[in-house]
């Protein structure tokens, strides 16, 4: 009773798709009244999975589906992102070094980074066919 | 996304409005590409209007910082939403770049 809320998207493997989904977290972080800066970092955690499995999770050309589910009871938030794509393990990437000079930093790497620095726990999962992404936050 | 640019003595200035994400982040990347090839050397990102950025914006960033470091230009960041600072912190971009409370700052420190 409440305290619990769930809210579930569905989207395509197109890149386009990120702005209007976009939209939509923050509409629902509206309608949940969370602060801008959380509805800043939900956008960016679940921004950077998704590009990530946009870009590297398909080797074929066929339309897949990415489903996203974003619950909040009480003040544990969880964010589920789920695909048929290939095998990937976001916790098992190299860290970025972030100690390393402009010229020496590599582009790219630091989107799971990101993920993990936001979000308290991250958990991944291959069940059958599928990557289950599981991120969890305190708020 | 939206750039209001401004040249101001020897620095030119980017106003960036929006969202510096995956779908805008390249265009950000072409206009300062192209004002590094026009023969920009010094550049301010004036942030204010700034009120997310992903990765791949902060990529963008980098690669000017980059670019900027190469052809001893100076490459500042100024009036930055504190959500966005707090981006900047735990991805180590602080570190990266010289960031000014102030445009007006940014501008002195020349």
């Amino acid at each position: 009773m409440g305290n619990n809320k769930n809210k579930r998207f569905v989207i395509e493997n197109q890149i386009g798709e990120l702005s209007s989904l976009a939209d939509k977290i923050d509409e629902l972080a509206e309608e949940w009244e969370l602060s801008p800066a959380l509805a800043m970092n939900m956008n960016l955690v679940i921004e950077e999975a998704v590009s990530n499995i946009i870009f590297y999770a398909f080797n074929d050309d066929n339309k897949h589906e990415i489903r996203i589910s974003i619950s909040l009871e009480n003040s544990s938030l969880t964010i589920k992102i789920i695909d048929d794509g290939i095998p990937f393990n976001p916790l098992a990437q190299q860290q970025p070094n972030i100690t390393l000079p402009a010229e020496e930093r590599p582009v790219g790497g630091l989107g799971i980074f990101l993920i993990s620095q936001i979000m308290d726990e991250m958990n991944y999962d291959r069940i059958k066919n599928e990557n289950i992404l599981t991120l969890l936050k305190t708020i | 996304m939206n750039i209001k640019k401004d040249k101001v003595g020897e620095f030119l200035v980017l106003k960036i409005k929006g969202r510096i994400d995956t779908i805008h982040s390249a265009d950000l990347e072409r206009e300062v590409n192209q004002l590094f090839a026009g023969g920009e050397q010094h550049l301010i990102f004036n942030c204010e209007g700034m009120n997310y950025i992903s990765s791949s914006g902060l990529r963008v960033f980098l690669v000017a910082q980059k670019k900027a470091k190469a052809i001893n230009g100076k490459l500042f960041l100024c009036e930055m939403q504190p959500a966005i600072q707090e981006i900047f912190r735990i991805s180590g971009f602080s570190n990266l770049f010289k960031i000014f409370t102030t445009q007006e700052d940014a501008l002195q420190n020349q």
